[in-house]
């Protein structure tokens, strides 16, 4: 029996003064997958990192009630049965990492599952063909692109066989194939398997057909509650891909003004080349989508643009090569906002982060009521003390963007920025960036491979394909 | 040769170079390495960094007896050699082992607990990502205006601060991973310690000893 | 902050080490700058009494955050086996460095029987730490063929070194450490 029950949870964080989830009670049925959607910083890590049994121990805070599977309570689980029960998969694949490359992580994993190490090999095998990665059985974790590294995540998951699985987010950083297939094989790890699959997620389109059971985390309520058909429905509604298909972007006109242009420019990693540029043009003052798949390349063209990865040929911006502007003097036209936030953090506390852009801005686009109000719209008002790294992963999310939104340079480009926002966040977000584009004439750039909730906010659309870049009519 | 008790005759000898003021002795601990190292098949790159690294601390030393040494400049070049029998020394275990196989003979075959060779060996997997880490910190400070120089305290500071954090996603990657303190696992590469491993050991130790009482 | 070897415990120590140890590397051009420039008035040792400080500062810093017994001595281990891999010049005798400049800081906290870690201990592991590595550095870098006025310089050039690294710096770092939350 792997169902998981969950009585009178109530967690509260040190330093706050309420606590995050409030006297919560659900149970995850056996052999089913459950999800649990709802608004970012509400608590879902949270529980599920109590259940996996890291909570308390590795957070500052505790919790009251009691978590059970079958009918054990599971502080009374001897450590070392855990792992084969239970397994999770992180919200950030960074942290979840401790070994070199891939290969030796899956081995350490199942060594401290005491498996014969005779049946490791295949079962190693088995696993990354599960996921669609053979080929990066030997690849430095390192040298991974997000999604890859999310795949890895769960390829991991899939050899330890725990019985019960708990997935944060996992698929937040795949393209949209990607996903769709291994949504697919979470259903075999049901069917076939029998396990129990517990997943959070705030993307959530094309779970319709697979999850078997809806929760809620609604705001302000501290409260989990599982939904009705009815209100599954309601809430399916905006990730519906009919729109998707409708959106028609225009192609750019040859005389339309750029700054940032790539003139006969090449991105190689070791020895493939990412990408060959002739004369490629990004449009001022406007947002433009990037997509493409996982490991194309689209972080790397980012870091080449701000001068963080080695390139071949020129990339110029207003005519100058970007090499011969000095690198202070061209980040201040050209900021980067990174794929993984903590990356972009300088200080402590939310209060000095947010100080220190309005202090240095290029721009004084925004006024401190306006600042506040942004972060109230965002709902990470009233946090300025807390510590950045403390901060839920779509609350880093939406601080990273609103102090790169306050420094005011000519482009902004973003890695991922949707990564991990609710669809309320997403829409706020959404006005931001549709100001800062049309009032303030910045020109944005986006790497995205959620697409729901966005149609209104791109006016261009490039496809990275073949290690080629393309304006496209089209969005799917 | 396994890696604990290669490092240990590496460490044995070297600290008894450090006793022993003998320009012969160094070469000849010098030349040894070396063609270890060539029968290794180390890189030829390797030999060289190995070769340029050393000159500009061997020569302060040089140099600092020649003016100030009360035993003459000979001493000076003791210093000079000995400074490159260390680092030729040192790359003979470096260089032909990891520290994947030190932690695991550790683990394994002398039963230091496996939380504290994961524990180091994971930390030391960190090394790239601090490296870029600290790169990183730079650029990002650099978009929002602040120019963090390389002694700047503030950078030292956030990279420990990010190590703190790591630290704690790392043991709950770990645990994640199955792995419990104390507990027994199992072992894809096994490591093993043979009478050779002895042999081989004593074999150098006693040749080290020649040049001292031939010269 | 449980006062265990706890995973997480030794994780954190032997990372604030390699963080340290990867300061020092990439900083390590100062000290052959510095080395350079002393070459030619024949007094490159300085450059390693000047610097002596950068190297072991590990150890009082994690003693003073952990506040356990052998910590210092561990985090110097730690941290010396991890930058003979990264390769410096000093190879496989950075094990032995480590042990000794652990010892050092590892009886400033011994002498009050680990009962305290305030300034009087790091000061206490001050002087041990200068003593021993200056011991050790007689007959490994040739100190014992130096001239009395010579010798007089480089220690207390060293001990100044050593003192800010080993007190003020690790008490500056633990307080920012403590505000940030990040231990507690
Ligand atoms: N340091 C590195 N060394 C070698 N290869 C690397 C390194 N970093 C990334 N790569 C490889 O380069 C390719 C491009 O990576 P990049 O991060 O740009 O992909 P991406 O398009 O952003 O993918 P994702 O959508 O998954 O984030 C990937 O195949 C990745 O494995
Ligand atoms: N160490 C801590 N100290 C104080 N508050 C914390 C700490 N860790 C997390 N929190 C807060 O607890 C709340 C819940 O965090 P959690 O990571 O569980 O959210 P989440 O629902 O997973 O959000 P997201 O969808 O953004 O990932 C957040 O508001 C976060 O700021
Ligand atoms: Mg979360
Ligand atoms: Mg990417």
């Amino acid at each position: 029996m792997t169902t998981v029950s969950v009585s009178h949870f109530t967690f509260t964080y040190q330093h706050r003064d309420q606590p995050v989830l409030k006297d919560v009670n659900l149970t995850f049925p056996d052999g089913k997958i459950s999800i649990i959607a709802g608004p970012s910083g509400t608590g879902k890590s949270t529980l599920l990192k109590s259940i996996a049994g890291l909570y308390p121990e590795f957070a500052n805070g505790d919790y009251t009630g009691a978590i059970t599977i079958g009918n054990q309570n599971i502080k009374q689980i001897p450590a070392t049965d855990f792992s084969g029960l239970i397994s999770m998969m992180f919200q950030n694949p960074n942290q979840q990492f401790t070994m070199t490359n891939v290969y030796d992580e899956i081995q350490f994993a199942l060594e401290n599952r005491q498996l014969d190490p005779a049946i490791i090999p295949e079962r190693i095998d088995d696993a990354l063909k599960f996921v669609n990665i053979t080929k990066l059985k030997h690849r430095d974790l390192a040298a991974l692109s997000g999604g890859e590294k999310q795949k890895v995540a769960l390829a991991i998951i899939i050899a330890m066989d725990s019985d019960i699985i708990l997935l944060d987010e996992p698929f937040a950083s795949l393209d949209r194939q990607s996903r769709a297939d291994l949504l697919h094989q979470l259903t075999r790890l049901r069917d076939q398997k029998q396990k129990t699959i517990i997943l959070v997620d705030h993307d959530l389109s094309g779970y319709e057909k697979v999850v078997d059971t809806f929760f809620y985390l609604a705001p302000g309520q501290y409260q989990i509650k599982q939904l009705t058909p009815k209100e599954v429905a309601a809430l399916l509604v905006p990730f519906d891909n009919a729109e998707l298909k409708a959106v028609s972007f225009p192609l750019p006109n040859a005389g339309d003004a750029a700054d940032l242009v790539l003139d006969h420019c090449e991105l190689k990693q070791n020895d493939t080349t990412l990408l060959t540029a002739n004369q490629f043009k990004f449009l001022n003052n406007k947002v433009t989508l990037i997509t493409g798949e996982n490991g194309i390349g689209k972080s790397t063209l980012f870091k080449a643009l701000t001068r963080l990865f080695k390139y071949q040929g020129v990339i110029t911006y207003q005519q100058k090569d970007i090499q011969k502007i000095k690198k202070k003097k061209y980040l201040s036209h050209v900021a980067l906002v990174f794929q993984d936030a903590e990356m972009q953090f300088v200080n402590i506390t939310v209060e000095e982060e947010l100080a220190l852009s309005m202090q240095n801005a290029v721009h004084n686009h925004y006024s401190k009521d306006e600042i506040n109000a942004m972060l109230k719209a965002l709902q990470i008002d009233g946090r300025e003390k807390q510590v950045v790294y403390t901060l839920s992963e779509g609350q880093k999310k939406k601080l990273q963007i609103i102090e790169m939104l306050i420094m005011g340079t000519d482009i902004l480009l973003m890695d991922e920025p949707f990564k991990g926002l609710d669809i309320n966040s997403l829409a706020t977000v959404v006005e931001m960036l549709r100001t800062a584009s049309q009032k303030f004439g910045q020109t944005i750039i986006i790497i995205s491979h959620q697409l729901s909730g966005l149609e209104t906010l791109f006016d261009y659309h490039i496809q990275f394909k073949n290690r080629q870049l393309a304006y496209k009519e089209q969005l799917l | 040769m396994n890696a604990a008790i290669k490092l240990f005759m590496v460490i044995v000898i070297g600290v008894e170079i450090s006793f022993i003021q003998s320009v012969p002795l160094n070469l000849c601990i010098l030349a040894v390495s070396c063609c270890y190292l060539l029968i290794k098949r180390v890189s030829i790159k390797s030999l060289l960094y190995l070769i340029i690294y050393p000159i500009i601390p061997a020569t302060g030393l040089l140099v600092s007896q020649l003016f100030y040494g009360i035993q003459g400049p000979i001493i000076g070049w003791v210093l000079f050699t000995r400074l490159f029998a260390y680092v030729w020394l040192g790359a003979t275990f470096t260089m032909t082992t990891n520290i994947k196989d030190l932690a695991f003979t550790l683990e394994q075959n002398f039963r230091l607990p496996s939380k504290f060779a994961y524990g180091v060996l994971t930390a030391f997997n960190l090394v790239p990502r601090i490296i870029t880490e600290v790169q990183t910190i730079r650029h990002a400070s650099l978009m929002r205006g602040v120019t963090m120089q390389l002694w700047s305290p503030k950078l030292y500071f956030k990279a420990i601060l990010a190590a703190i954090n790591w630290s704690s996603d790392l043991s709950q990657a770990m645990i994640s991973h199955g792995f419990v303190e104390d507990a027994p696992r199992t072992h894809v590469e096994k490591t093993t310690i043979r009478w050779s491993d002895f042999a081989i050991f004593a074999f150098w130790l006693i040749l080290v000893q020649v040049p001292i009482f031939v010269f | 902050m449980s006062k265990r070897w706890s995973l997480r415990n030794i994780i954190l120590i032997a990372l604030i080490a390699i963080v340290c140890g990867v300061i020092f590397w990439l900083t390590s051009f100062i000290y052959n700058a510095l080395t350079l420039i002393l070459t030619p008035i024949g007094l490159a040792p300085a450059a390693n009494d000047i610097s002596l400080g950068l190297w072991i500062v590990a150890g009082p810093l994690a003693g003073a955050i952990f506040k356990m017994p052998g910590v210092a001595i561990f985090s110097e281990v730690a941290g010396a086996v991890v930058e003979m891999f990264l390769g410096d010049q000093w190879g496989v005798m950075n094990v032995v460095s480590g042990l000794i400049q652990g010892a050092g800081a590892e009886l400033g906290f011994a002498v009050t029987g680990y009962k305290k870690y305030g300034h009087f201990q790091l000061l206490m592991g001050a002087i041990f730490t200068t003593l021993i590595t200056f011991t050790w550095d007689w007959f490994k870098n040739g100190y014992s063929s130096y001239g009395a006025g010579l010798l007089i310089f480089l220690f207390i050039v060293r001990f100044i070194s050593v003192w800010i690294f080993s007190d003020p710096i690790p008490m500056a770092i633990n307080k920012l450490l403590k505000r940030s939350r990040a231990i507690a």
